[in-house]
């Protein structure tokens, strides 16, 4: 079996890209609110191997107009991406930039990445904003998928209310064949979520949700007790994605906790590859 | 006196794992030039360990082993849990690698050598060992050395 994919990482911590460009220390301790260590980027590749990951999507935040700031460049997600193989680079763009449209096409025709990112907590934006639609008719028409920030946010000064799942009710009904993946199952508003997803098949969740005690209990009590597991099995396989919020959630500790589940191993194939590679357009 | 610090970077590339530093430990001795005096080694981090054991590769997979037995990470459902497993404000992210800290102190963070004439002394089947309980990670790893050149004492 092919390795699985993590659909959801931030290379805040890589040692290599902050030696490059000072400002990403800035970046990580203050804009996306991380204390830990830089590190080498062989590092998170090891805990891959660890954990059974081929590869990673990697992602930025272009929060230029919020808090003067980007989490990465689009250039710089390339710049980290061109240092591993197993690196698949998303963009991010500033909806309240008009010319965001236009960035977006840039950052998929030109520098090659696969997908947006977009945090509406960091950001300052509803998703379901009329500023943001030219952003995802973009996205839609360029066949990427969105990766939309939900539910509670880390960073001081980032509100939850931009996060509630129903602010993307418009956006899937409005571009039913945009893929956008909720990221950390809106927790905690997980049955919000999952309704939106059981209603519109071009929502997907992802796996990264962690506000509590440890990652295996956590999961099992969003997944097992907010909603039932079966829910996941038997409706929303092809809709669940595994995705780790590395740093903020080791690769390793998420990975456990997804295949402590109980899931089938059918699902957990399609959790940790099958979905991505779909979402990616099947080039992985 | 001399007093020479030196700082190393071990790589650990599993989850638990043990890296002998008694190579790096007696080169510093030699670069630093302490002939007679004590050597100093200590992790810069709460979850790992500086350990003295026997060099075989059986221990080094026990002790982490043993270690985690008696802090797990993720406790047996229904026993005990951590009051670390909560959201550290200060870190951006949340605490749940208390069983990691805790073998941490049972392991201990640092060890000290007597060093005569150039050598560290220890038994002959002794090695001081970095341990490893939440890798892959980059570590720090700090040493001092402190005492009389060969000069100093002739």
């Amino acid at each position: 079996m092919k390795g699985g994919i993590d659909f959801h990482t931030h290379p805040v911590l890589a040692r290599e890209m902050v030696a490059r460009h000072p400002e990403l220390e800035r970046a990580a301790r203050e804009t996306y609110f991380i204390g830990n260590n830089f590190q080498p980027l062989e590092v998170m590749l090891l805990e891959f191997d660890l954990c059974g990951i081929d590869k990673a999507v990697v992602v930025p935040v272009d929060a230029s107009t919020s808090r003067n700031a980007t989490v990465y460049t689009n250039d710089q997600i390339v710049e980290v991406c061109a240092m591993s193989d197993r690196l698949i680079g998303f963009a991010s763009v500033d909806p309240h930039d008009p010319g965001a449209p236009e960035k977006l096409h840039h950052a998929v025709a030109t520098l090659g990445l696969r997908g947006l990112k977009l945090s509406p907590a960091m950001q300052q934006f509803y998703a379901d904003d009329p500023l943001a639609f030219p952003v995802y008719e973009k996205a839609r028409a360029m066949g990427i998928p969105i990766l939309f920030h939900a539910g509670m946010s880390w960073q001081p000064g980032s509100k939850l209310k931009y996060g509630h799942p129903l602010r993307f009710e418009d956006v899937a009904a409005a571009y039913p064949d945009l893929n956008i993946v909720l990221a950390h199952l809106a927790w905690p508003w997980v049955v919000d979520a999952v309704a939106l997803a059981l209603k519109y098949p071009n929502v997907h969740l992802d796996t990264s949700a962690l506000y509590f005690d440890n990652p295996v209990d956590f999961l099992r009590y969003a997944m097992t007790q907010q909603v039932p597991l079966t829910v996941f099995e038997r409706s929303l396989r092809k809709q669940l994605v595994f995705g780790s919020d590395n740093p903020r959630i080791e690769t390793k500790a998420m990975a456990m906790a997804v295949r402590s589940l109980g899931l089938s191993a059918e699902c957990l194939e399609l959790v940790f590859r099958g979905n991505a590679e779909r979402l990616l357009g099947g080039r992985v | 006196m001399i007093i020479r610090s030196h700082k190393i970077e071990v790589i650990s590339r599993k989850e638990f794992e043990m890296i002998d530093l008694t190579p790096m430990v007696e080169q510093f001795l030699r670069e630093c030039a302490v002939a007679n005096g004590m050597v100093f080694v200590m992790t810069a981090h709460t979850t790992s360990s500086i350990v003295i054991t026997e060099g075989v590769e059986c221990l080094e997979r026990d002790i982490p082993l043993h270690l985690e037995r008696l802090a797990p990470k993720i406790p047996e459902p229904g026993t005990f849990g951590y009051y670390h497993n909560r959201i550290l404000d200060f870190d951006g992210r949340l605490g749940f690698n208390a069983g990691d800290h805790l073998k941490s102190v049972l392991g201990g963070v640092s060890a000290m050598f007597a060093v005569e004439n150039g050598e560290l002394l220890k038994g002959s089947r002794q090695r001081v060992y970095f341990v490893e309980y939440d890798g892959p990670l980059a570590r720090t790893v700090y040493l001092q050395a402190m005492g009389e050149s060969a000069e100093a004492q002739a």
